[in-house]
């Protein structure tokens, strides 16, 4: 009985549903206001404290707007894909340690399997799936336009992303995302005993991983090198040009969910996961992720917009090399065969 | 105040349209975005597609070529929304007022919420009227 009592209050509350959606609120209102703070603005002030209300004043007043359906649009896919799109990162960042609710040092996630990995994997790419479906069905030709090029530029960054976060996991000889951590937890204790040139080796091709990934990320979230499907200054925000009322307001929870995933998955691939000294795991989660929040807001706000083909070719030609050349040292620091 | 009011009054997203202007009321539109000014303080952001946005900017005199589209854009908007003309010439026509080709203001195609006037209105002004729109919806 108290084991489903957890187990509800976990995926409902904490550190489920309710936790992460206010984590994503708090995640946009950071990069908002980094960005604001690089460009020597203000961002968000008069909202709350520094304007920290600001992302949720924008959800509510969306979901209270009005909502149109265009009579060109196909309805069901433009009605169900926001649900998707918002619904689907959602679901992810169930498998990521966060905290547990036993425990107040333990941080295993809601659901952990072996190969829960490659779920999360799964899950992102099928995310694109969904923001195509609705880019097309909206019966506008810049939705289509912006759809299209969502789908190409998948085609670019998924490879070197799938590939790079292979790294750990043959590291860690476990595909499961939990092990992952605590194979990090053990070896940077061990370094930290007796300090070795092995582990500074494994330290600097998993920082080339990190690289690759953050790269990979920027697309995956269409941040501005790489916001090619969206171009508000040439395709009018692309694949979502039609949206409005409650579906904007899932389409943009979604993006923020999206960054809150890619950044625990990047934290607990590579940076530790929810582990560290004297605070609790959620506290360091928070912690970490932010940091990963800001290094990614900085990195849009300093770059301008590539065109598709030449992010596609760059892909290809650097990042997929540099990628497999990675897995390939990772094999050999390993000592698998 | 009701946190639905709340939310509509903090979270103004601007479009802008150029109904014919000479393109001075449209680069003091886009000074409002720029560090000095800084309309995002106030949570407001310019959007590209009418779908997502709240207030409409209208600058120029609205010529008979784009009245259709402009009442096309601005029934493309979700409710609630609200217009602000700027510039003399979304007031009143301005100098164009007495021209053959011309609608003599905005608020004859589309009902106005405010007006900002000027040739062109400053930054400042402009920031000013869309406050004061916001203070009279109940911010």
């Amino acid at each position: 009985m108290s084991n489903l009592l957890t187990t509800l209050v976990a995926v409902l509350f904490f550190p489920g549903l309710s936790f992460i959606l206010t984590y994503a609120l708090w995640c946009q209102w950071v990069s908002r206001k980094a960005a604001a703070r690089l460009q020597n603005r203000q961002g968000p002030l008069h909202t709350g404290w520094q304007g920290i209300l600001q992302p949720l004043a924008d959800f509510v007043k969306l979901l209270v707007n009005e909502d149109i359906t265009p009579a060109a649009a196909d309805k069901p896919v433009f009605n169900y894909s926001p649900i998707a799109v918002f619904a689907i990162p959602l679901a992810a960042t169930f498998l990521i340690p966060i905290q547990s609710l036993t425990n107040l040092r333990g941080w295993e996630p809601i659901a952990s399997f072996e190969g829960d990995l490659i779920i999360v994997l799964f899950l992102m790419s099928v995310v694109i799936l969904a923001v195509f479906l609705g880019g097309w069905s909206s019966g506008n030709v810049f939705g289509a336009v912006g759809a299209t090029r969502a789908a190409l530029m998948m085609l670019a960054y998924e490879i070197p992303l799938s590939l790079v976060v292979v790294g750990p996991a043959i590291l860690a000889g476990s595909l499961q995302i939990s092990e992952i951590v605590d194979w990090q937890v053990a070896s940077v204790n061990a370094f930290l005993r007796a300090p070795d040139i092995q582990g500074l080796a494994v330290a600097a091709v998993l920082f080339i991983g990190v690289v690759i990934y953050l790269i990979c990320l920027l697309a995956e979230l269409e941040l501005r090198p790489f916001d090619i499907s969206e171009a508000e200054t040439e395709i009018v925000h692309g694949w979502q040009v039609e949206y409005s009322g409650k579906k904007l307001a899932l389409l943009n929870a979604g993006h923020d969910v999206k960054m809150v995933l890619a950044a625990a998955l990047m934290t607990s691939l590579f940076l530790g996961g929810p582990a560290g000294p004297i605070l609790p795991p959620f506290a360091w989660f928070i912690l970490k992720t932010t940091f990963c929040v800001l290094v990614l807001t900085n990195l849009s706000v300093l770059f301008a917009r590539f065109r598709i083909d030449q992010m596609v070719a760059g892909a290809w030609k650097y990042l997929v090399p540099l990628a497999v050349l990675q897995v390939m040292a990772v094999v050999a620091l390993s000592g698998v065969i | 105040m009701s946190i639905l009011t709340w939310a509509r009054t903090h979270s103004p997203w601007l479009i802008h349209f150029n109904a014919g202007a000479c393109n001075a009321c449209d680069i003091e539109v886009v000074a409002i975005l720029t560090p000095r000014f800084d309309v995002e303080r106030f949570g407001a952001l310019l959007k590209g597609s009418p779908r997502h946005a709240d207030v409409m900017v209208v600058s120029g005199s609205v010529s008979r070529k784009i009245r259709d589209r402009l009442k096309r854009i601005y029934e493309q908007m979700p409710d609630p929304k609200f217009v602000v003309a700027v510039g003399s010439c979304a007031i009143s026509g301005g100098v164009f007022q007495d021209c053959y080709n011309v609608m003599e203001g905005v608020d004859k195609i589309i009902p106005v919420d405010a007006y900002i006037p000027g040739c062109p209105p400053k930054p400042e002004a402009i920031l000013d009227g869309v406050v004061k729109l916001l203070m009279s919806a109940g911010y």
